[in-house]
């Protein structure tokens, strides 16, 4: 398992090393800065996700609910203009852990559906007080002003190059932390409990309580991402706590796929491309978007890298 | 909060009156949204995420048909057709592909057929809001009672949406079909193995819950705007009475819907900034204490 | 843009080497020809409810893009307009303004979004230092305070205190010849809809001040049913009810609140009434209510707004909205500014719009002003009248007084501390 760590750090720092360089070398543009922070942002959403959905069998429809409670919390502690930009990271995303726990500790009992119901129902009133609140968030107009980003150890997020790095440090961070979290006895203990809850309950395991962590985990990376999204757009807005945010965030997943760790980074890229695509070409994004989704769902009906990997596999199997 | 006014409006007659006959006819309209709901989640297992543009579809055909008959009746006859028959459309060539299959396909299946939906309408009758309007022939005096004012177009929304109520609870409880439907949503393989096609029957049950929220779209065409979009808040509002009916549950859902609509129309007396969280607090209070709803009588 | 335009742009978009560049989001290599075009962006909300505020003014800005471009553009330079659908998220607003400076060489920005996303692009322009014209944000501090100000941002729309003094100036002269002392109000719960209508009832109160405001409900944005607010507005009994509910939204509460006889009961103020799309889509439309200007064709009376109102209903087989008006408006303050500057270079084309004075259709008295100490449009006819069942709508339109608007702005100024 160290040697697991070990290496997927490695494979991290080489990835970073290679996007500073690459940023460093003069190849940088400000769109590709642009997809740099977008994918981070994005990234974070839908692998935390599917530590819900892939990982545990629980399909969360709310889970934009701490990607935006993350956004909110981490805007507004800057806007005070005491905290440092550490600090406020870590401040937001105890706050993101702490909605999540009473979010879940109400919802992770709940079968299937009542779980995906529950969720979304949570996410709308989050979306709902986050509008109504004026005198708070300002309602839908979002939090105004911008988002002060004093420089901290010699970063300055002010500017696109640091926030891109700043960006896929914090997405490969994750990726390492979240792999570890699926490769540990928990995260078997999580596959267990999705493959079968009553064998997981009779070995002794709360299924409760393995449920609710892996659930306060998703919303807390979640959170980061909202972080990040605030970086990006100077600013926080309801819509990152609306439902078709969440949506997305499945969208990708699915695009990816779920039983493969990194699929729904792969999912993530192939999204912000296609929407990006889409809607330089036509304003019938949802016609466009929808077919391509019903197409998948129905044709594959797994997610791209799960095909790829079966046929990998069966092919393997049928030589060997 | 306030509850003088609420108590005020609770000792005289004739705001009793206006908003008993408000909250009726809110909640009447909902349940048929829901009711659909619960219905194809009883029978098939599947949570239609897809269900407010259902209902927004049978806003539009009732609009398309009230343009070209004039006739209030037609367009609602329209609007329930077509959205059954969109319903039909749906289960045999999307869903039916994914029954079994864990609940992302569903939701994502769903979701792509919102989308398509909200752009569908948007390319066949344009961008903006659309509206109906009460038709001449409907538009009488409302009914004074005890000083009371019940709009006279209420009163025929809320006599139909009863009488559709009830024929679905005839449906359900006393025929044959209501039966097999009732005896497929506990055990479909007993069903099956009876020499009762459980495909026509699915296919059946989701067209009439489709049917149901075209029906409720198109009823309330004349006093809302039909847009692009429209669904979402009437879907979430959906969940909610299914969730506080308990999942499945018709006559759960019935109950459901009535309490949120005198939740609407009393407390925008007495709690006037806490309606929609009301219904929220209802919600948490329901799962908290009853988690499989009021009419749920499966554990969830 | 015509479909066919749109079908032609799409295939040159997927073969040329532009379109590759927007696929996979690296940079264009410029072009180095004498007669590119102008390129000008414009993020807003073509899906969804709203839907009708990007048609609406990617439509007017289409009338006087190809106007501008018939006459020879900026010695033959033409503009090409790039328009995208953010579908109401502002994060998707920051991304297409972002990718149209940096992917499509847009120079300038007209701004479509309304106020939540007009700010998120108002941020990534405060960045890129991009000329840019937010043409559907009322959000008075948009511009009003100044810790939102910078040099290349100008709002070329109506702006939320101008409406509020003005309704509450003309409200409060009703009131008081009719006595009406007991208010509600029914407004939806955002930003908005909160805003305006405090500000309203500040000044109605200022103007007549034994006014009272007995009740108030707050419907959520895009409720699809006001029957609870209705029950309890004639439960209260008001004499004067004030609203700030928009577009469908009203169209759905005037339908209801017709059936209910409020109507009949108490005086109804509602500012957003006076806009085409709302007017015609309300099949009963009750007479004597009080509203403020959107847009309508006939005020002010003049042939030049007419002509507008023609020609936009030639092409488009529908009348303009506000919005249109704003956004023919922001076109043509940027098309006067590039012909006076000769040039593209941010910082004149800035220089030149900031104080700029130019004849409008729309004008109160013919013209309208780029007021230069913040960057926002002035002068814009503005007024109340009341409704008739049916064309033209709207009677007896009493124009309000800048000179009365610029005072009471200026005091609000100080008492919020902007100026």
């Amino acid at each position: 398992m160290s040697g697991g760590w070990l290496r997927d750090t490695a494979v991290a720092m080489v990835v970073l090393a290679l996007f500073l360089a690459f940023e460093l070398a003069g190849f940088r543009s400000s769109s590709l800065l642009d997809f740099a922070i977008r994918f981070a942002t994005f990234g974070l959403l839908a692998l935390s996700l599917n530590l819900l959905i892939g990982t545990t069998g629980l399909v969360s429809f709310g889970h934009a609910a701490y990607f935006g409670m993350g956004a909110y919390s981490f805007g507004l502690l800057m806007q005070t203009g005491a905290w440092s930009i550490p600090a406020a990271i870590l401040a937001a995303l105890a706050c993101t852990a702490l909605l999540a726990l009473v979010v879940g500790a109400l919802c992770v009992r709940l079968s299937e559906i009542y779980f995906a119901f529950l969720t979304l129902a949570f996410q709308m009133l989050l979306h709902s007080v986050i509008s109504s609140w004026i005198s708070l968030t300002g309602g839908d107009q979002g939090l105004m002003g911008g988002i002060p980003k004093p420089a901290f150890l010699g970063i300055d997020l002010a500017q696109p190059s640091h926030l891109a790095g700043f960006g896929v440090f914090c997405l490969l961070l994750s990726t390492v932390a979240l792999r570890q979290v699926v490769r540990s006895p928990f995260g078997a203990a999580l596959r267990m409990i999705r493959d079968n809850p009553d064998r997981a309950a009779f070995v002794g395991l709360s299924v409760f309580r393995y449920r609710l962590a892996a659930f306060v985990i998703a919303g807390t990376f979640a959170g980061l991402g909202g972080v990040l999204m605030s970086l990006y757009v100077s600013g926080a807005f309801p819509s990152f706590a609306f439902w078709t945010t969440s949506g997305e965030a499945i969208f990708m997943i699915m695009l990816g796929g779920v039983s493969v760790f990194l699929g729904p980074l792969v999912g993530t890229a192939i999204f912000l491309l296609l929407n990006d695509w889409i809607t330089a070409l036509t304003e019938h994004h949802g016609l466009f978007m929808g077919t391509i989704l019903l197409i998948l769902v129905l044709g594959l009906r797994k997610g791209l890298l799960d095909f790829i990997m079966e046929h990998w596999r069966a092919r393997k199997g049928a030589r060997s | 909060m306030d509850l003088t006014e609420l108590g005020g409006c609770l000792s005289s007659l004739s705001c009793m009156v206006t908003q008993t006959a408000a909250g009726l006819t809110i909640g009447m309209l909902l349940f048929l949204v829901a009711s659909g709901l619960t219905l194809i989640f009883g029978v098939l297992g599947i949570v239609n995420f897809a269900h407010g543009s259902l209902y927004m579809m049978g806003a539009y055909f009732a609009l398309a048909a009230y343009g070209v008959s004039g006739s209030f009746v037609l367009a609602v006859v329209a609007g329930t057709l077509g959205a059954a028959l969109l319903g039909l459309f749906m289960e045999r060539f999307l869903l039916s592909r994914i029954y079994g299959q864990d609940v992302l396909m569903q939701l994502l299946v769903c979701y792509a057929v919102i989308l398509i939906l909200d752009d569908v309408v948007k390319i066949v009758w344009g961008g903006d809001f659309r509206s109906m309007g009460v038709p001449d022939e409907l538009r009488l005096p409302p009914f004074i009672i005890g000083g009371g004012i019940v709009p006279y177009f209420y009163a025929i929304l809320f006599a139909v949406t009863a009488v559709i109520a009830a024929a679905l609870a005839w449906g359900m409880g006393r025929t044959r079909f209501g039966r097999i439907v009732r005896a497929a949503a506990i055990n479909p393989g007993m069903v099956g193995a009876l020499g009762i096609n459980t495909t026509v029957i699915y296919a059946a049950v989701f067209a009439i819950g489709a049917g149901l929220a075209g029906a409720a779209g198109a009823l309330s065409a004349p006093i809302r705007s039909v847009v692009p979009g429209a669904g979402v808040s009437i879907l979430i509002e959906s969940f909610i009475v299914t969730v506080i009916g308990g999942m499945g549950s018709i006559g759960g859902a019935l109950a459901a819907s009535l309490i949120l609509g005198f939740t609407r129309s009393f407390g925008s007396i007495g709690f006037p900034l806490f309606v929609e969280g009301a219904m929220f607090a209802i919600m948490a209070l329901v799962l908290i204490l009853r988690p499989s709803g009021l009419g749920g009588k499966r554990g969830s | 843009m015509s479909l066919g335009k749109k079908g032609a742009m799409g295939r040159r978009v997927l073969l040329g080497g532009t379109g590759a560049a927007a696929i996979t989001g690296f940079p264009n290599i410029a072009f180095t020809q004498p007669r590119q075009p102008i390129k000008v962006g414009m993020p807003t909300i073509l899906s969804g409810r709203v839907a009708q505020l990007g048609i609406s003014s990617r439509n007017a800005i289409q009338i006087e893009v190809d106007r501008f471009n018939a006459e020879g553009g900026l010695d033959g330079r033409p503009i090409e307009l790039i328009v995208r659908d953010s579908r109401g998220t502002p994060a998707e607003a920051a991304r297409l303004a972002r990718e149209m400076i940096s992917s499509d060489g847009c120079e300038f920005l007209i701004d479509g979004e309304p106020s939540s996303g007009g700010f998120a692009v108002h941020e990534v322009v405060r960045e890129t230092g991009t000329v840019t014209l937010h043409i559907n944000s009322e959000t008075s501090s948009l511009t009003a305070d100044p810790r939102q100000r910078f040099w290349n941002a100008f709002r070329v729309a109506r702006q939320g205190i101008h409406d509020s003094i003005a309704g509450g100036a003309y409200a409060a002269n009703i009131a008081k010849t009719r006595n009406l002392r007991r208010w509600m109000t029914v407004s939806p719960d955002y930003a908005y809809g909160r805003d305006t209508t405090a500000e309203f009832v500040e000044y109605l109160k200022h103007f007549y001040p034994e006014v009272q405001v007995t009740g108030e409900t707050w419907p959520r944005l895009f409720q699809p049913d006001y029957t609870e607010n209705i029950t309890r507005l004639s439960q209260g009994r008001p004499q004067a009810i004030y609203s700030c509910l928009w577009a469908g939204d009203l169209v759905t509460f005037t339908e209801q609140a017709s059936i209910f006889g409020l109507f009949a009961q108490s005086s109804v103020f509602a500012v957003n009434m006076a806009d085409y799309t709302t007017l015609q889509q309300i099949r009963n439309l009750p007479r004597g209510v009080h509203s403020g200007n959107r847009y309508l064709k006939n005020f002010p009376n003049t042939p030049e707004n007419l002509a507008f109102a023609t020609e936009y209903n030639r092409r488009f087989n529908t009348f303009p909205t506000n919005w249109s008006w704003q956004a023919a408006t922001g076109a043509k303050l940027l098309m006067t500014a590039l012909r006076q500057v000769g040039g593209t270079d941010p910082r004149q084309v800035a220089a030149k719009l900031k104080g700029m004075v130019m004849d409008s259709p729309f004008g109160a008295d013919g013209k309208v002003t780029m007021r230069a100490e913040d960057q926002t449009l002035v002068g814009y006819a503005i007024g109340w009248g009341v409704t008739l069942s049916q064309e033209p709508y709207i009677e007896g339109m009493a124009p309000i007084e800048w000179s009365t608007i610029f005072q009471h702005e200026a005091e609000w100024k100080r008492s919020k501390g902007w100026s």
